[in-house]
């Protein structure tokens, strides 16, 4: 711990929120009702591609308690298109929140009806005719790039971005490489989050005062309102949004703006009457927002006689569904964590993203970084069970070394510190590794498959938004910030307000934790405002919650407010007291927490300084003006603005790392695969609170396990989405999950006034592992699991049916004299 | 998702015969299973009005058809468009008519796409349910050709 008092932070203090969200007092934005609110229902289309040729909206109107509708060609002439953050060709797509001409994924709105309730809107929208002239889907990104079917004619093809990420020097790596392993493809699959809330919106576009106001729980506000204001062409200081409590996000309700665009419009049409629309979980299934599918093409790994990598070269194809929207930011944030926790220093990535008739991406729990961690960690399993080597013994030979740190990777990204091999001894020592290899053994004799994965990966935290310039060299964002405010208000009571959004990740602790060591009281003193509003003025354009930031960027803002403030309380009192600020301490005393004159014997409590500030200010000399203990903090990530031309520079400030080790067995009958031991090791260097930090390792566990054996998005060939009911999308509940044995260390970070590192989202760490177990298990049959998901008909279909996952046709190993 | 059907079956009537009543819509969309009525614009174009019931989605489909292709009497083909509660269908059936002794041998095919969360919710029952259906249609036809 770099800062001096750590009497709370790093204690696992039992979360502030608890009390209310345990006991089902919770405020969530569904449970806002405001008077003459109307209900808004989607109608949706059920192709995934078709032109529109006629929306008849008279029978859904005519129905009593129908307020009105709204269609995309009512909406177009009043609103500009979406921004996008690509350059061209994705900066010529028109995209608008309800279907103007053609719908291009199943689930698309097409239209709105308002009623007076959410029944009568349902009803009224089965009322909305609709036609429709079918046109060719594409659903696979390779076959998309050939633009046989295009989805965005203004756009004149599928193609979002291309970029050739290449460092170091590739063709002599692989001259002088000993042997070349060759993999023909990989697939990270689609899948997505299944938050406890779906996405809820109330808009209000007020005649009375020409403001928008939302009450919702989308988890990027500051970057909605960039988007909305200039779409809805408004200034964007008249809109304002506030967050409550959030039940789960995971980065899908960052793109919950065009549903956010629609209720103000439809506001608008409806005399100011505050909208409200609450997602469906079939809705939400079907066109919220994905996960990124990507697919690895002719990857080619060169390998030292030792089997140390020196060089990588792959194709990557992402697919962002049917509209870009957060994309291609997509395109450079895997290249955060370039090499993973791998020392290689020459690479060749050529990434190329296309669109689909398929929903829509949006940031998913380990954005963009997980798909490539899981496509590296699959190359290490791969080129070790080539080579004979064993998984663990491959990764110590190519791990970065802790004494290696801070390490800086082929792209210029500053991995700020680790300790990857200590890790590992902790996860097999917790896991048992030496017995698991005996009972490995001797289960194999009997015919029983018994794999034992271990899956090392990175969570980056803190982004520099400058890498959007690598995508678009015109996009106006760089750097990262985030405000806090902090105050000891009229009658002395400490309040901090923050710019993020909390979804249960118990910012309000952790926050009261750091605040209390600053100021040298007890948490429970300390009252934490959660949830966003622009009107408390504390955001930055960066505010909200995602990308495991809020323990770097979120708690350094207020570190810095609660330093501010403390510093107005110690000259303040100083003041008062007549003596020498370094004469002032904080303590308690029998009033409550007060500052002392060491050696005068007085004190002056916080009701005290905050009275004369407030309400007794004429007592105030006028140098002691500036001071209003009320101390607001932008805090700022010291990036630069990459090389967008080389693609090179530092993209994130933390990198908190997980592995984790699973052994899974699958049944030799009905091909399930069955987890038998699983540990988790994480270090997120310096640990705020050790309670949450767990619990989210565990959520984060759950996700990946679920991703990696139940959860996948299914599209037929003409993009019907079939998994869009629990029953068949299969979520994984605490019934599924295995027990967890938890393990951490902790690399302080020297990037962070803490030491701590953003965590949270995982890395999807079970998701390489579980494939990694599933290779041990199934690779003496000839076998490479090419796929992130398995279950027991993609085995079949491997084991018995031959029909994928070939070792002899996916993978060529090359030796060299 | 796709559905794909095919069959013969004969019958003691003339291909002109057949030809006539399977490209008379007054005729033919009545032995659509579920037939609930019919309106007609013109005569290749006709809308048909069946009830649907597949697990809990039920009610009443409208389905545009347009006699696509009528070339006396060895070929016909409908083309249809309709929506439901929970999906879309739009349909290609076909029948090739050639003669068989004294009768005529009827060779059909047929593809349905179905769109929509009805394939989500339904979809492992659509491909039965709908063989049962034009096997239904198919006897509807060979009882009143016979």
């Amino acid at each position: 711990m770099k800062d001096n008092n750590r009497n709370w932070v790093g204690k696992p203090l039992p979360r502030k929120e608890e009390g209310r969200l345990l006991r089902g007092r919770g405020k969530f934005a569904d449970d806002i009702k405001i008077r003459e609110m109307l209900y808004l229902r989607f109608v949706r289309s059920p192709y995934a591609h078709a032109r529109i040729l006629k929306v008849d909206t008279s029978r859904a109107e005519g129905l009593p308690g129908v307020v009105g509708t709204l269609t995309g060609k009512q909406i177009e002439p009043l609103t500009q298109p979406f921004i996008e953050i690509g350059p061209e060709p994705c900066a010529k797509i028109r995209d608008f929140p309800l279907a103007v001409d053609k719908v291009r994924y199943q689930g698309e709105p097409v239209a709105a009806v308002l009623a007076e309730s959410p029944s009568l809107a349902d009803d009224a929208s089965e009322l909305v005719q609709v036609e429709y002239e079918g046109l060719d889907p594409v659903v696979d990104a390779e076959q998309a790039l050939k633009d046989e079917s295009i989805l965005h004619e203004s756009a004149g093809t599928n193609k979002v971005w291309n970029g050739v990420f290449e460092y170091g020097d590739v063709e002599k790596a692989f001259r002088e490489a000993a042997q070349i392993v060759n993999i023909d493809r990989l697939h990270f699959h689609r899948f997505s989050s299944t938050p406890l809330e779906n996405n809820v919106v109330i808009g209000q576009w007020d005649p009375k005062d020409d403001h928008i106001y939302y009450w919702c729980n989308n988890s990027f506000p500051s970057f909605a309102i960039q988007f909305l204001a200039a779409h809805l062409n408004i200034p964007i200081d008249r809109i304002r949004v506030q967050t409550f409590d959030i039940g789960g996000s995971f980065g899908i309700k960052i793109t919950s703006y065009p549903q956010m665009a629609v209720c103000a419009l439809a506001s608008k049409k409806a005399g100011g009457r505050p909208i409200k629309w609450v997602e469906t979980r079939s809705e939400h299934m079907t066109a919220s927002a994905h996960g990124n599918e990507r697919t690895f093409r002719d990857t080619r790994v060169a390998l030292d006689q030792d089997g140390v990598i020196t060089a990588i070269t792959s194709r990557h194809v992402d697919d962002c569904g049917a509209y870009p929207r957060y994309e291609p930011l997509g395109c450079v944030i895997w290249s955060q964590v370039f090499p993973g926790v791998y020392r290689f220093k020459n690479a060749r990535i050529d990434f190329t993203q296309a669109m689909t008739n398929k929903c829509p991406v949006g940031p998913n729990r380990g954005y963009s970084r997980m798909q490539h961690l899981w496509f590296l960690e699959r190359v290490v399993d791969i080129c070790a069970h080539e080579l004979g080597i064993p998984a663990d013994q491959m990764r110590l030979r190519n791990y970065i070394r802790p004494e290696e740190f801070p390490y800086t990777t082929p792209n210029g990204c500053v991995y700020d510190s680790g300790d990857y091999p200590k890790m590992l001894a902790i996860a097999k020592n917790l896991i048992g590794w030496d017995e698991w290899k005996k009972k490995q053994a001797e289960a194999r004799k009997q015919g029983r498959l018994i794999g034992i994965g271990i899956g090392t990966t990175l969570d980056s935290g803190t982004n520099n938004f400058g890498q959007s310039q690598i995508v678009n060299p015109h996009a106006p964002f760089s750097g990262n910030s985030q405000g806090a405010n902090c105050k000891l208000d009229i009658y002395g009571e400490v309040v901090v307000a923050v710019g993020s959004c909390p979804q249960g990740q118990g910012h309000e602790t952790t926050a009261a934790q750091v605040v209390a060591d600053v100021l040298n009281i007890s948490p429970d003193l300390i009252s934490v405002r959660t949830g966003f509003d622009t009107e408390r003025n504390v955001h930055t354009g960066f505010s909200g919650t995602y990308a495991s930031q809020f323990a770097v960027s979120g708690l350094s803002a207020v570190h810095g407010a609660a330093q501010k403030l403390k510093a107005e309380m110690k000259r303040l009192a100083a003041f008062v007291l007549e003596t020498q600020e370094d004469d002032i301490e904080f303590g308690r005393g029998a009033q409550g927490p007060e500052l002392r004159a060491q050696t005068k014997g007085k004190s002056i409590n916080y009701w005290g300084l905050a009275n004369i500030v407030n309400v007794n200010s004429a007592v105030l000399p006028p140098e002691m003006h500036d001071i209003t203990l009320n101390c607001r903090y932008i805090w700022r990530a010291p990036f630069k603005v990459p090389d967008t031309k080389k693609k090179y520079g530092n993209l994130t400030m933390t990198y908190a790392s997980q592995l984790h080790i699973a052994i899974i067995e699958i049944d030799r009958d009905a091909f399930i695969p069955r987890i038998l031991d699983y540990v988790a090791v994480d270090d997120c260097g310096t640990v705020i609170n050790p309670a949450i930090v767990e619990g989210q390792v565990y959520g984060a566990t759950a996700h990946g396990i679920g991703a990696a054996l139940m959860e996948t998005c299914v599209y037929d060939a003409v993009g019907n989405m079939l998994t869009s009911t629990f029953s068949d999308y299969t979520p994984i509940t605490a019934m599924n999950m295995p027990k967890v044995k938890y393990g951490h260390i902790e690399t302080p970070s020297p990037h962070s006034y803490s030491g701590a590192k953003g965590m949270g989202e995982g890395g999807a760490a079970p998701v390489h592992t579980i494939s990694a177990a599933l290779q041990d298990a199934l690779f003496s049959s000839g076998i490479i699991i090419g796929d992130s998901f398995n279950n027991a008909d993609t085995l079949f279909r491997a084991m018995v049916g031959r029909e994928i996952y070939q070792a002899d046709k996916l993978v060529k190993l090359e030796r060299r004299a | 998702m796709a559905i794909k059907f095919n069959g013969e079956f004969e019958v003691k009537r003339t291909p002109e015969q057949v030809f006539d009543f399977l490209t008379d819509p007054q005729k033919f969309a009545p032995l659509l299973p579920e037939f609930q009525g019919m309106s007609v614009e013109d005569p290749t174009h006709f809308t048909v009005k069946v009830n649907v019931g597949i697990s809990h989605i039920k009610g009443t489909a409208n389905v545009r058809m347009e006699l696509a292709q009528a070339e006396r009497p060895t070929r016909a083909q409908y083309k249809g468009q309709g929506s439901v509660a929970g999906g879309n269908v739009s349909l290609v059936a076909g029948f090739d008519v050639s003669p068989n002794g004294d009768g005529a041998r009827v060779a059909w095919q047929g593809e349905a796409q179905i769109f929509g969360r009805l394939t989500s919710v339904a979809g492992g029952l659509l491909e039965p349910l709908g063989r049962k259906n034009v096997q239904k249609l198919i006897n509807g036809l060979q009882a009143a050709l016979s």
